[in-house]
């Protein structure tokens, strides 16, 4: 080859054509997405994180928690991710317009946690990033149950686009599920602790519950969980994170944060082991991450067998229950 | 040792040019000298770091509870810290010594002001060093590759532009006015570099983009520099080693071309395969498949290539260090890109996705390529630097063993893991912990492997130390693996 005005040019284009390619035009295609809200505006999702669980983020890329987790749910097709009840739809790129870093992993040495905050007991999700934010109190959001009725109820969106989702949240839907049930063909994934220790099935991340722990997945058990993993379970090769809990002497009254521990971890008598700002902090980003939220762009697992009896109650344009 | 007749001596053309070539060639490495020693001494302490580090987190891997209560050795902190030791350290610091080298030899032009290169080495380490402590300070952005904290990606930023436009200005002073496969592969892996951080931080850091994009732009970052910035040196340097030492010019220029511009344009549009299934627009995933598929073609012509140019030669490698190293690496080129290629399409990468047959992916890109080219320059450069020849063909020889056996025996351990982790993590009725479970044997085995690279790194660096300090043998004969023996001679003719 002679010259190097020939040989500088095709380095430069290749290389701006693969940088055009790969990132600019995806950055045109989906790198301005708005949360999706009803026609009322009011059921936004996703909103903003608050202060504790942008800070939770850096401490979980910090201490590197995604090496080993991933944050992303496949579709059904593609992976047993649905199967194994870490979401009941695949993850979209709107449900990470407000993450920085975005940690959507790369190993599953331990679970994936898309939706981890979705598994908290019912009384302790919270019920959005912002807490304050939420528009109604008793809004879908706001409790698991619900919100797996709500898509229980819902038609598929890929066919019906904008209605759906103010018709699946309402009170009402909400309120007419319950009682009207009629055990459809496929119930909605359940969350809560207790029905997974009712039934364990193989999938269940840890069936069997030890005894004296915290509810599974809440805030508290998380703690204990992170700083011995293996009290939890034997089998665990996740390190522990000792060093973001603090042991002090209990000054008058045992701290309302104190660790349940049992057993060789449990601090000595008149001592109390407490997270830290960053432990806490952590437990926020975690039981913040929840995917549960139905998006109009992508078609829930469940949606389609569970159709009949609530969707029907719902003021749903005609046509779509008809499934 | 007979010393007649050896095949392994400078390539017949400069023999019939006569002393002033030569001489002019002892200039040249002169000139370098001082940069490119203090390149190389950097690196070997960063890669004896960087493989300490990989032993812990090897082992902290199945044995969760090592060391685990101090924060700065949580194993979260120190892979990361192990990742860019090895990646920022070692391998760019050896890389840029390799290329500095090869730049002027090939441009044939003495390195003017070598201090400035010198500066751009101290710089270096130093953003390598600041970002370090940053990872295991809690300071890590969390994006693959590039996590070191932005004070720490600054001054890399100014150390690189201090060496790399150093390397580049050589092409202003050039003499001739042909240029090498080499120089080609050279000047894109230096030009392509800056481009390449520049745009990863600025898109990451500076100006963000959006969500999910964090995450391509990550990994198109991460893969561009293992094709474009590794790759690239590293075929650069195969194209001069192998026919140096063999004396004897490249197969065919055509085919070198095609290769050059076919990996420049499909190698960079790979990276996106990692996100097979993720939530991103199908397409993207779809282009990066693709391209890996495409890439078979520069594998192809760049292999057949060094194939029809070693054709005849290969005994040689029973003598010659650098050309057993380099032609390992060579090969493993073509096993990195197959490996690539399997574990991309979407039937294979539904079971590997997650699982740790992409460190395996890694390990042959960086290590069993990258890295053994490397090594086989090294074995070339550092005596004409010095003015002396490596002391022990022994300890050469146990050097290569130690680290062809360690490398692969870890990607056999890391692909089967792999395979066997996605198996049981694809089954719902198998529990989750059952494929971490399946796959902790195999890192069981690829913590071996890491010893044996261990006792290979050290071996190196002794005898890369020996070398330093002026105790290498004195003798005009370089050091084979094996005597010589008349068989080996008659190769050559």
């Amino acid at each position: 080859m002679k010259g190097l005005a020939p040989l500088f040019l095709g380095i430069f284009g290749t290389f701006a054509f693969s940088w055009v390619g790969l990132t600019v035009i995806p950055n045109w295609q989906i790198g301005h997405l708005n949360p999706q809200s009803d026609e009322e505006g009011t059921d936004i999702y996703p909103l903003p994180q608050s202060g504790m669980v942008t800070r939770g983020a850096r401490v979980y890329a910090a201490n590197g928690c995604n090496y080993c987790h991933s944050e992303q749910v496949r579709a059904e097709y593609a992976g047993a991710d649905i199967e194994r009840k870490w979401g009941d739809r695949r993850s979209a790129p709107r449900d990470y317009i407000f993450e920085r870093p975005v940690l959507l992993g790369k190993m599953r040495m331990g679970q994936d946690l898309a939706n981890i905050g979705a598994r908290a007991p019912k009384e302790e999700e919270s019920p959005s990033p912002t807490g304050g934010a939420s528009p109604a109190p008793q809004g879908a959001a706001a409790s698991p149950g619900a919100v797996a009725s709500a898509k229980g109820a819902s038609p598929p969106p890929a066919i019906s686009p904008s209605p759906v989702t103010a018709a699946a949240t309402s009170p009402g839907a909400i309120a007419s599920k319950p009682p009207t049930s009629p055990g459809p063909a496929s119930p909605p994934p359940s969350k809560s602790p207790a029905a997974a220790a009712a039934a364990p099935s193989p999938s269940a991340p840890w069936p069997e519950q030890t005894a004296g722990l915290p509810p599974m997945y809440s805030a508290a058990w998380h703690h204990v969980h992170l700083y011995s993993p293996r009290s939890i379970n034997l089998d665990s090769n996740m390190p522990s994170y000792r060093f973001l809990y603090q042991t002090r002497r209990i000054s008058d009254a045992r701290s309302s944060d104190a660790l349940q521990l049992t057993g060789s971890d449990a601090p000595p008598e008149g001592w109390e082991i407490v997270p830290t700002y960053d432990a806490k902090c952590l437990v926020a980003y975690m039981m913040a991450l929840n995917q549960s939220h139905p998006l109009k762009d992508v078609r829930s697992a469940g949606a389609p067998a569970a159709a009949s009896p609530a969707a029907s109650a719902s003021p749903a344009p005609g046509g779509q229950p008809a499934k | 040792m007979n010393a007649t007749g050896i095949p392994l001596k400078e390539p017949a053309v400069s023999a019939a040019a006569g002393d002033t070539e030569q001489f002019e060639r002892a200039l040249i490495d002169a000139s370098t000298r001082v940069p490119v020693l203090i390149f190389y001494t950097s690196a070997v302490a960063w890669l004896i770091l960087g493989t300490l580090l990989a032993g812990f987190v090897s082992f902290k891997l199945h044995t969760p509870d090592l060391l685990s209560d101090i924060s700065f050795l949580t194993w979260g902190r120190v892979r990361p810290v192990h990742m860019n030791v090895m990646v920022y350290g070692w391998a760019s610091m050896a890389g840029m010594g390799t290329a500095i080298w090869l730049m002027a030899r090939l441009c044939r032009t003495v390195l003017r002001y070598p201090l400035l290169l010198v500066a751009g080495a101290g710089f270096w380490n130093l953003g390598v060093f600041l970002g370090v402590c940053g990872i295991l300070l809690g300071d890590s952005t969390g994006y693959q590759w590039l996590e070191f904290p932005s004070y720490a990606a600054i001054i890399l930023f100014v150390a690189y532009t201090l060496v790399a436009s150093w390397a580049v200005l050589m092409f202003r002073f050039r003499r001739g006015e042909q240029i090498y496969i080499t120089q080609w592969y050279l000047l894109g892996a230096f030009l392509w570099f800056p481009w390449l951080y520049a745009a990863g931080q600025l898109m990451l850091f500076v100006v963000p983009v959006q969500g999910v994009l964090q995450a391509a732009v990550g990994w198109w970052y991460a893969n561009n520099l293992l094709f474009l910035w590794f790759g690239a040196i590293g075929l650069g340097t195969a194209y001069y080693m192998i026919p140096k030492v063999i004396g004897r010019p490249v197969y065919s220029y055509h085919l070198a071309t095609i290769g050059f511009w076919s990996y420049a344009l499909f190698s960079s549009w790979t990276g996106m395969q990692r996100l097979v299934d993720g939530p991103f627009p199908a397409w993207m995933v779809t282009a990066s498949i693709a391209a890996t598929i495409l890439t078979l073609i520069p594998v192809a012509t760049v292999g057949l290539n060094h194939h029809m140019t070693m054709q005849g030669y290969f005994p040689l490698m029973r003598y010659s260090p650098t050309l057993r190293f380099t032609v390992f690496g060579a090969m493993s080129y073509t096993v990195f890109s197959l490996v690539g290629v399997l574990i991309s399409l979407r039937s294979v990468a539904r079971y590997v996705n997650f699982t740790q047959a992409s460190i395996a992916y890694s390990h042959l890109g960086l290590y069993a390529f990258f890295t053994m080219v490397i090594f086989g320059a090294m074995y070339y450069i550092v005596p004409r630097l010095i003015g002396r020849e490596w002391r022990y063909g022994s300890l050469i020889k146990l050097h290569f063993w130690a680290s062809a056996y360690g490398i692969g025996l870890m990607t056999l351990m890391l692909l089967a893991g792999g395979f066997m982790q996605g198996a049981s993590m694809e089954n719902p009725s198998l529990a989750f912990s059952e494929s971490v479970e399946s796959v902790m044997p195999y890192l069981r085995g690829r913590s071996l492997s890491g010893i044996l690279l261990m006792v290979s790194h050290f071996i190196f660096a002794y005898h890369f130390g020996l070398m330093l300090f002026g105790l290498g043998r004195k003798s005009t004969v370089p050091t084979f693996l094996n005597p010589v023996e008349a068989e080996g001679a008659e190769v050559a003719h």
